[in-house]
């Protein structure tokens, strides 16, 4: 096993908000999804360079939705977690668990 | 497929910028911003959706554009290569063609110093269409990566100018000049950078005007 089969922070964080949306998972939602839940400002381009990057390696597959007037006649660019994501998912909350076992980190920070 | 009549439009030049560095296959990226702009419009108010839109393109640009280059970091850095040294041997090409002319015909702008000055200005013009013609140049090199490269040149003959400022200024002490010079050198890197939007925004224009045809057929 490599470095290469964990996942980056927000790479990480991506792959586990389009896990959460199923099939509603595009770039405004996955946006939404991150800043609701850790209250966190992310652009929409470091979205798509993360997806990007994660669809190269073969964690996610994007498909087109059909162009809407509300987008200016642009389509939506739809996103779902293949299986090797759900492994390198997998893979890097146990890497995370097996590290921070036996650590008190709220009671020590 | 037109826009909703009943839509707020966002910022023209924000969008402009975006659509600068988006390729044709990532236009959703300005359907996502277009779609939350509006959402957050109606239930913000506008100028607070004109503040969020300009924040996420100034962002969304910076990733556009590290993404951009690392995709193909040696076709961008060989156009930059290759604009860097194209602009080294046509800068120089004013000044050497001034020179001819002024020693040929000295008794002449002697009589008609005034007009000399006007040449010496004209120096300016020729100097930022020169540099407008190297960006449209590696704009052209680097299909796709138009913006990335341009802006690549630019930031290295910026960063090039900003200690030979200094080292002036030290030197000679002459701040006033030193700065009209900087600002003489910034309209290089400046002028680079429109080229490319030229040619991006020609390219972009023809590819979706094919776009058309394509889906009318």
């Amino acid at each position: 096993m490599t470095g290469r089969d964990y996942l980056g922070e927000f790479e990480h964080i991506i792959v586990l908000a389009l896990l959460r949306l199923e099939d509603r998972a595009y770039g405004v939602t996955v946006r939404q999804e991150i800043e609701f839940r850790i209250k966190r400002e992310v652009s929409i381009g470091a979205v798509y360079a993360t997806l990007d990057r994660l669809e190269t390696k073969g964690y996610v597959k994007s498909h087109r939705g059909d162009p809407t007037p509300e987008r200016g006649g642009r389509s939506k660019r739809f996103f779902r977690v293949t299986a090797k994501g759900v492994t390198a998912v997998n893979r890097t909350q146990r890497a995370l668990q097996t590290m921070t076992k036996g650590l008190e980190l709220i009671r020590s920070y | 497929m037109t826009p909703h009549p009943d839509l707020v439009p966002p910022p023209r030049i924000a969008t402009w910028l975006v659509g600068l560095f988006v390729l044709p296959e990532e236009e959703s990226i300005l359907g996502d911003l277009l779609e939350e702009f509006c959402d957050l419009a109606s239930k913000s108010g506008v100028m607070f959706a004109r503040r969020w839109y300009w924040r996420q393109s100034l962002k969304t640009i910076a990733h556009l554009f590290g993404t951009g280059f690392c995709a193909a970091p040696w076709s961008t850095s060989a156009a930059v290569v290759g604009g860097f040294v194209l602009g080294g041997f046509v800068q120089g090409l004013p000044d050497k063609v001034l020179s001819a002319v002024t020693d040929k015909y000295l008794t002449y702008w002697s009589a008609h110093f005034p007009a000399y000055l006007w040449v010496l200005k004209a120096i300016l013009i020729e100097h930022f269409v020169l540099s407008m013609s190297v960006g449209c140049m590696v704009a052209l090199a680097a299909k796709g990566r138009e913006m990335v490269a341009t802006m690549t040149l630019s930031l290295v003959l910026f960063g090039l100018a900003v200690p030979a400022y200094f080292a002036l200024v030290a030197e000679h002490w002459l701040i006033g000049e030193a700065l009209w010079w900087m600002l003489f050198q910034c309209a290089g890197p400046f002028a680079i950078v429109i080229g490319g939007a030229i040619v991006r925004t020609r390219r972009s224009a023809a590819t979706s005007s094919w776009g058309r045809v394509i889906r009318n057929l």
